[in-house]
């Protein structure tokens, strides 16, 4: 169920996101590990949208994930495009992209639709290896250049400019996101997740909203790859793999899908864990199974369902 | 009980302690270098090996140009991605500007342009002929040969041998690496007078490869070439061999990895196939005979590529230390081309031109189990040669 304070914009947890972002340099041990929270946040808030708004789980982010990648790279190398053009013509080529495999995609429910969400992904990763031309294939798109952000100011090379490009389109995301949410457009895709044949009982085109939906998250999606060009300066292929829409999703699902700010959770626990114990433990990836057990069998809203429920028994007890 | 003061002083010895630490490195003097292994995700199996390899040549060099060496573990999770991040990090935080070692092309493609946008050194295991070629750069060396010269010093030895196999069918990879070969393969063929008689595409996900292996039967060819890498080498020839393939058609592996592979398919598959190799551990080179005691010694094993790489990284990299006498990056890359040494292949030399090592491939060919001398000797090796690209032709532009 979404908290009704969800319904309201800016709220609480549009401060804390901002918080979170500009003390994050601060807090942890390296910037690069700050740029891939911002980047994995972004992508997992499609996630979320998707599942916590709509009640959608797709398998197939890591599609636009990859072309919003191989956009932006291709603008900024070939096209000597700067950073922000090229960012948002990657956002508009992945909202169009997922419109048409939407008009698919959303005639189906449940496991058709996620089966669906993961052909077309597969579809894309194969798609790229079939044209290294385009891609670089396994070999990844490389030699794209450290831009500026626009108009020839703010180089990229800077990493407090990157982290501060990356921070702030994380958060219009985020923003954008809760404002959905908050809308009356926001409140019937909660209808629809709460109970499909009613809403459409009601009169409402429930797969032109879920069409609305899988676009708005597919322009996210690809709003995360493009950030991840940028942060790389190469798309490697694992970009736009099944692998990259797993990771999306067990993100959001870690942090929790009922608020936003879980994606932002999500995202830097699974960052975290894979940057802290990876040199401790090689198969440091089993706890993040665990992890993914305990919190789709007793934390149905995440960590942040948990924050929130210790929150309320401190609360109590004073 | 412990007073507020202390606790406070407590609390920043504690905050100040990681900074603390990067000093006490910096004041010891030593020279770091990163290595790029995955140690978890889908390479960790090679990752692991290469670690392996590189650290034990640490041990027995320890220093270089009179400083001592530290080796900095970097687990890259087989992601190019983060392998980029793992870069940044090492360059700007500890200020790390030499880079060895990578599982995957593409993690080296990366790391090779990071490294040299940080003004760093880094010495890898790629196998794109993009790596001396048109993505190289003024800081990256490459050890193993790229797929021109795996093809020519195969192919044409073979086809010494055996004249009269005129008809070659391949079996290749769909991806980067796979239609390098393939391509190299076609050239040589047209040169050597053999012909190309059909292909079959396999997919970097393939597992199952009898469609691919019927429809090779089906046109008769005198030889089955296969053109991919890894796993699916050892699939493909496995699959082959199972089809009844050996029994009369000559079954050429261009690209292998030697030891792990012929372990893992077992002398029966391996026994008359002939297979590439970028090392071999019976060749008798002074450099090899240095690896394979130190090896032995330390781990009780045979030396396979994939160790190999890893010790011949460190050692390519300490040789060029010592020559610099600095660890001046300028100095290092100038040191670096030209280089000569005696490493695990024999006299292998750096090539100015392009910053390819130049080293021997060998054609191996697998014996009877009745022949093998010991649980290791798995091939005799039919030739070793050293065959690449003139520098004006590898469209490398330092």
């Amino acid at each position: 169920m979404m908290p009704n304070e969800a319904l309201r914009f800016p709220n609480g947890t549009t401060i804390a996101i901002a918080a979170i972002l500009v003390t994050m340099p601060w807090i942890l041990p390296s910037l690069t590990l700050a740029c891939e929270i911002v980047v994995v946040s972004t992508g997992a808030l499609s996630c979320t949208l998707l599942l916590g708004s709509v009640g959608l789980l797709s398998f197939g982010q890591g599609l636009y994930f990859g072309l919003g990648a191989y956009v932006c790279a291709t603008l900024i190398r070939d096209f000597g495009m700067t950073a922000l053009p090229a960012t948002i013509t990657a956002v508009v080529a992945g909202g169009l992209l997922a419109a048409i495999a939407g008009l698919l995609i959303v005639r189906r429910q449940g496991v058709y639709f996620v089966m669906l969400t993961l052909a077309f992904a597969q579809m894309g990763f194969f798609l790229a290896l079939a044209f290294p031309k385009l891609t670089g294939g396994e070999n990844g798109f490389g030699n794209v250049p450290r831009t500026t952000v626009a108009f020839g100011q703010l180089p990229l090379s800077h990493p407090i400019v990157l982290y501060a490009l990356l921070a702030l389109l994380c958060f219009v995301a985020f923003a954008l996101v809760q404002r959905i949410i908050a809308s009356p457009f926001g409140t019937v895709l909660n209808s629809i997740r709460q109970n499909e044949s009613r809403s459409e009982a009601l009169g409402y085109d429930v797969r032109r909203f879920k069409l609305a939906a899988v676009t708005i998250a597919g322009g996210l999606a690809a709003l995360a790859g493009a950030m991840n060009t940028l942060m790389l300066s190469f798309v490697p292929l694992s970009a736009v793999d099944v692998e990259t829409s797993e990771r999306l999703l067990i993100a959001a699902l870690i942090g929790g899908v009922g608020s936003p700010l879980g994606a932002l959770v999500g995202a830097s626990v699974l960052s975290a864990m894979s940057d802290f114990l990876s040199p401790i433990w090689p198969r440091w990836s089993t706890i993040v199974a665990v992890l993914l057990i305990v919190t789709v069998l007793f934390l149905r809203d995440g960590l942040l369902g948990l924050g929130r429920l210790l929150g309320g028994a401190v609360r109590s007890e004073r | 009980m412990r007073t507020r003061r202390e606790i406070l002083a407590a609390a920043a010895v504690g905050v100040a302690a990681p900074a603390l630490l990067r000093q006490a490195w910096a004041q010891q003097d030593a020279i770091e270098v990163g290595s790029l292994v995955s140690l978890s995700g889908t390479f960790a199996n090679i990752g692991e090996q290469v670690d392996i390899g590189s650290k034990v040549a640490f041990e027995y060099y320890k220093t270089a140009a009179g400083k001592p060496l530290r080796y900095v573990q970097l687990d890259d999770q087989g992601d190019p991605g983060r392998a980029v991040r793992l870069t940044q990090d090492a360059m700007r935080d500890r200020g790390i500007r030499f880079f060895m070692n990578c599982t995957n092309s593409a993690i080296a493609l990366a790391v090779a342009k990071e490294a040299a946008s940080g003004g760093g050194v880094y010495i890898n295991q790629a196998g794109a002929d993009e790596m001396t070629g048109s993505l190289c750069n003024k800081n990256t060396f490459r050890w193993p040969v790229a797929t021109y010269s795996a093809v020519n010093t195969t192919v044409r030895p073979f086809m010494k041998q055996f004249p009269d196999a005129k008809k070659w069918y391949t079996i290749t990879g769909q991806y980067v690496f796979g239609d390098s070969l393939l391509k190299n393969l076609k050239d040589v063929l047209g040169e050597v007078g053999g012909q190309h008689i059909g292909n079959s595409y396999h997919s970097l996900s393939d597992r199952e490869y009898s469609g691919f292996i019927t429809a090779a039967i089906a046109a008769q060819p005198d030889v089955l070439c296969i053109c991919n890498f890894g796993s699916q080498t050892i699939d493909v020839l496995r699959q082959a061999v199972s089809f009844g393939m050996k029994r009369n058609t000559k079954i050429l592996v261009v690209w292998s990895t030697g030891l792990d592979q012929f372990q893992s398919l077992g002398p029966d598959i391996c026994e008359g196939v002939y297979f590439g190799a970028n090392y071999w551990h019976g060749v008798d080179a002074p450099g090899n005979r240095l690896l394979t005691g130190v090896i032995k010694a330390k781990l009780k094993v045979t030396p396979s590529y994939l160790l190999t790489a890893g010790w011949a990284c460190t050692q390519a990299t300490v040789e060029a230390l010592n020559k610099a006498g600095t660890t001046d990056v300028p100095a290092v890359i100038k040191a670096f081309e030209g280089l000569s040494y005696e490493g695990p292949t024999g006299l292998e030399k750096v090539r100015a031109e392009d910053h390819q090592v130049l080293k021997d491939y060998y054609l191996l060919l697998g014996k009877p189990k009745a022949r093998m001398r010991d649980k290791d000797d798995y091939v005799d090796v039919v030739s070793a040669e050293k065959a690449f690209l003139s520098p004006d032709k590898t469209g490398c532009k330092l």
